[in-house]
């Protein structure tokens, strides 16, 4: 799922703090943002847009950390307005409901743990590439011609 | 693109796959979430019994007591439905009304007895309530109207008079959606044809406050809990006539008319 491949060049120390950091602020935002999942969203995003110039190092980081958020917004949202319906509409707890959180706390946990790592990683000036998200990420992020 | 997209549909896949193996596991069992729910519905049923005990007094005359029993003794035990679940009570309210509360209460009015011309009109209405309950048409009613959240503050003691009166009166003043009101009114024939009682009575029972204008006061809170009366006598009829009509009596005429008249008498003397 998460695989170190070699990047386009060697990126420098300020590229590399810069690319950690944006997972690291995912981190936190996740953390603040809980229980509502759009915080940690709207935080890559602002983080996303002030680097969007920067280097190709920190913008490629920039993007794979705003797409993960994207695709846990989905997730996430609906196990968010399913919890209020519970609680103040007329929805019981149900079987499903149980499963779905349950399923939803493991993704989350996963996304969690690879952040973690990638924020290292990225660190020390290695290129963590996701599954998926790696390559969606190439297509929007070109290096600068 | 292509092998991302290979990979997309690989995540959702197992997303998918890792939602369906959950949900063959029976979390409600495992995290004990069903007890909890029980002791819940348990507590509240208690608080708000009491609230309706306290506002109208219960009423415990012996020939009332053994009617009551043997309807709902009779019902549940031809339709498999396990009776001491079924907590009834009869209050002093000469308003014509009865209506169930959570955890198996079911509460009758006296007004509710006095005007019934037969045993078999009162075992449909305690029918139509038996299964409200059975369907748990009053959890669903009261996380409807007064939400999830505040009846667990009412089971914690954070709950005032004032919540409790309002569960109350969601309960015995006001409708179920139409739907609910529907497959109460269906399946109180269901219990009563496999009890091999006359189901014709309930539907006249029905025609009854619906068409009673000199003494609407007394109907005032059936027909608001119960609207479109003559509509569902209608439809009750139109059901009735598809299964097997049968025409037994729940009880003997003599037992009725021993709790019919105690019950005056008491009703006079207070």
């Amino acid at each position: 799922m998460i695989a170190i491949k070699p990047f386009a060049y060697k990126p420098g120390e300020h590229e590399s703090e810069k690319a950690s950091n944006s997972y690291l602020m995912s981190l936190v935002a996740l953390i603040c943002g809980l229980p509502l999942p759009i915080v940690n969203l709207i935080a890559s995003f602002i983080f996303y847009m002030g680097n969007r110039k920067s280097d190709y190092f920190v913008r490629w980081h920039c993007t794979q950390a705003l797409l993960s958020q994207v695709s846990m917004l989905f997730v996430n949202s609906f196990g968010f307005w399913w919890t209020v319906a519970i609680f103040i509409g007329d929805d019981q707890i149900s079987n499903d409901y149980v499963a779905y959180m349950i399923t939803v706390l493991f993704f989350n946990l996963t996304e969690f743990i690879a952040t973690i790592y990638t924020a290292i990683q990225t660190r020390k000036g290695i290129h963590v590439e996701w599954w998926f998200y790696s390559g969606i990420t190439d297509q929007l992020c070109k290096p600068k011609s | 693109m292509n092998k991302t997209l290979k990979e997309g549909i690989i995540l959702v896949a197992l997303f998918a796959a890792t939602l369906f193996l959950m949900m063959q596991i029976n979390w409600m069992q495992v995290l004990h979430i069903k007890s909890a729910a029980n002791t819940t519905e348990k507590k509240l049923g208690e608080l708000i019994w009491e609230s309706v005990k306290r506002d109208n007094g219960e009423i415990d005359i012996e020939a009332v007591n053994t009617v009551i029993d043997s309807i709902i003794s009779t019902i549940c035990t031809a339709n498999d439905i396990d009776a001491s679940k079924i907590q009834w009570h009869v209050v002093e309210n000469s308003q014509v009304n009865a209506f169930a509360l959570p955890d198996g209460h079911l509460v009758l009015y006296s007004g509710l007895i006095t005007s019934a011309d037969n045993a078999e009109e009162l075992t449909g209405v305690i029918c139509h309530e038996i299964a409200h309950i059975q369907h748990d048409h009053v959890m669903q009613k009261l996380m409807k109207e007064i939400g999830f959240s505040v009846l667990l503050s009412m089971t914690t003691g954070n709950g005032g008079g004032e919540i409790i009166g309002g569960a109350v009166k969601t309960l015995s003043s006001s409708a179920f959606d139409r739907d609910n009101e529907k497959e109460a009114d269906l399946s109180a024939v269901d219990y009563m044809q496999a009890a091999e009682i006359d189901c014709e009575p309930f539907a006249e029972f029905m025609y009854k406050i619906a068409k009673e204008s000199g003494d609407y006061d007394k109907y005032l809170t059936w027909i608001n809990s119960h609207p479109d009366s003559e509509d569902r006598a209608a439809y009750i009829v139109e059901y009735t006539l598809k299964t097997d009509v049968t025409s037994g009596k729940i009880i003997s005429p003599l037992t009725w008319n021993k709790g019919k008249k105690a019950l005056d008498k008491w009703s006079n003397y207070e």
